[in-house]
Order: C-alpha cells, then structure tokens, then sequence
C-alpha cells in the first residue's frame, strides 16, 4: 500500500483530503503545517508527499526545498495543494523542486487521477 | 467642502469627525466579518459531522472488503462531490482573514493619521496589513486547475 503525506494546517482540509485518499486505498499520514512534515517524514519514507502553501511555521515551498535536500525525498513526487494561482507562486514551486500544483478546490476523482500518474 | 490645506504641499487631512465615523465603520465591518466567519464554521462544521458519518460508514463497508456494489460507487461519487463543495470553508477563511487584515490597518491609518497619538508611551499602533495580494482569486465553486511540472 502507497504511503502519502498529507499536509494542511486547515483540519477540514485534511480530513477531506484524507477521506479521498483513504477511499482511493492510500495510507495518510497527516501532518499540520511545513515543521510537522519534516518531522513526520524524518526517519521514514512516503511515496507521495501532497502540501498546501500557506501555512504557520513553514509553507509548502519551504517544505519542499528541505525535503529535496535530503536523499530520502530527492525523487518523491512533492505536489502542492493550494489556492494560490498565480504563475509567480507556481514557478517558484517548480523551482523548489516541486512536481505539479493543484489549484483548490479539488475534484476528488482528479486528485486521485493525478496521484496515480506521478506515483510508479 | 475642500480639505486641502494650500499653503503647504503636504497630504490633505481629515475632518476627526469624518475620521471617527469612518474608523468606526471599518471596525464594525470587521467585527460583522468576523461574526461572519463564526457562522460559517458552525455550518461547516455541521456539514462535516454529516459527511463523516456517511464516509465512515463507506469506509467501514471497504474496510470489510465487501464487494463495491454499483449503488456504493453511487455513494461514493456523492461524497466526492461534497468534497468539492466544503472546500468553501477553507477558501472563504482564507478571504475574510485577508479582508479583515486589510480593513483593520486602514482603520489604525485612520486613527494615526487623522485622530493624532494619543498614547503617551509612544507611537499609535498600526495592525500591519497583508503582504501579498489576495490568495484566492477564484469566483466559483469549480475545481481548480492542476499543472504537472
């Protein structure tokens, strides 16, 4: 079973990201905001990590840079969440180092879609 | 009624009258937005015990691993779509916060520029107002945009 990092400081968001995940077969691991990934992802592996922006403590953009140091998330697909739009906002996603942004709200079937196009 | 000062250059003042009443309009709008955004939570966090409720009993059925009947996939499809629609909360969150933000440092501007410092220990303060534009831009309950690098 695929492992996924779900992070969102919104625990509404994270319960409905969750549910689609879940329902989809994935196992959710959910963290709070940017700190708390690091934290959850330290020590272990995920084969999806899926992160709103803005958030307390560390924004996704942030959590994406660190994660890409580390050897253990070099090739992770990092998908950013967000209702950020705007181009500026997705090429520094992409320069961090992230794989694809999702504009909220999201369509659950497309989420899914998506997840399985980038997890092999 | 001019409130242009000619024999200086420097930005035309406020009547305190005017200031006053227009510094207590703003706080009122922020603390109708803020009542606001109370209701929302109480409705969405309604909506969300009732949805739970429903995907728990979906996950339950999964779980199990009882055949997905046609009329679970119905079930489930339903679901998504209230998925969609409950987004709402986060997004008009995000919108109030960002509005009110912005509300409350006029406001302060307000009361330092035209009402003068009152506080003998030092400046007015000014709440800061947001530093980036409005995150949310979209108009719609549609599902948003996904781009893969």
């Amino acid at each position: 079973m695929h492992s996924i990092l779900a992070v969102d400081d919104s625990a509404s968001m994270r319960q409905m990201v969750s549910f689609t995940l879940k329902s989809a077969g994935y196992n959710v691991i959910e963290a709070v905001d940017g700190q708390d990934a690091l934290e959850k992802a330290g020590g272990r592996s995920f084969d999806l990590v899926l992160t709103d922006q803005n958030m307390p403590r560390m924004d996704g953009i942030s959590l994406t840079k660190k994660l890409r140091e580390s050897a253990q998330f070099k090739s992770t697909p990092i998908l950013i969440l967000t209702t950020e739009s705007s181009d500026q906002m997705k090429q520094a996603g992409r320069a961090a180092g992230a794989t694809g942004w999702l504009v909220k709200p999201f369509d659950p079937n497309k989420l899914i879609e998506v997840i399985q196009k980038v997890i092999r | 009624m001019s409130y242009e000062d000619p024999g200086t250059s420097s930005p035309p003042e406020m009547p305190l009258l005017l200031a006053a009443e227009l510094q207590d309009h703003l706080m009122t709008v922020t603390n109708d937005l803020e009542r606001l955004q109370r209701l929302l939570d109480d409705a969405c966090q309604a909506l969300m015990e009732g949805f739970h409720t429903s995907a728990g009993q979906l996950g339950e059925v999964i779980d199990l691993g009882h055949e997905i009947t046609p009329h679970l996939t119905e079930v489930r499809q339903t679901l998504f779509k209230a998925v969609t629609a409950l987004q709402f909360q986060d997004m008009a969150t995000q919108l109030i916060a960002h509005t009110n933000k912005r509300l409350r440092n006029c406001a302060d501007q307000i009361a330092r520029d035209a009402l003068g410092d009152d506080d003998p220990d030092g400046a007015a303060v000014v709440e800061d107002g947001p530093l980036k534009p409005n995150p949310v831009t979209q108009d719609e309950m549609d599902a948003g945009s996904v781009e893969l690098f």
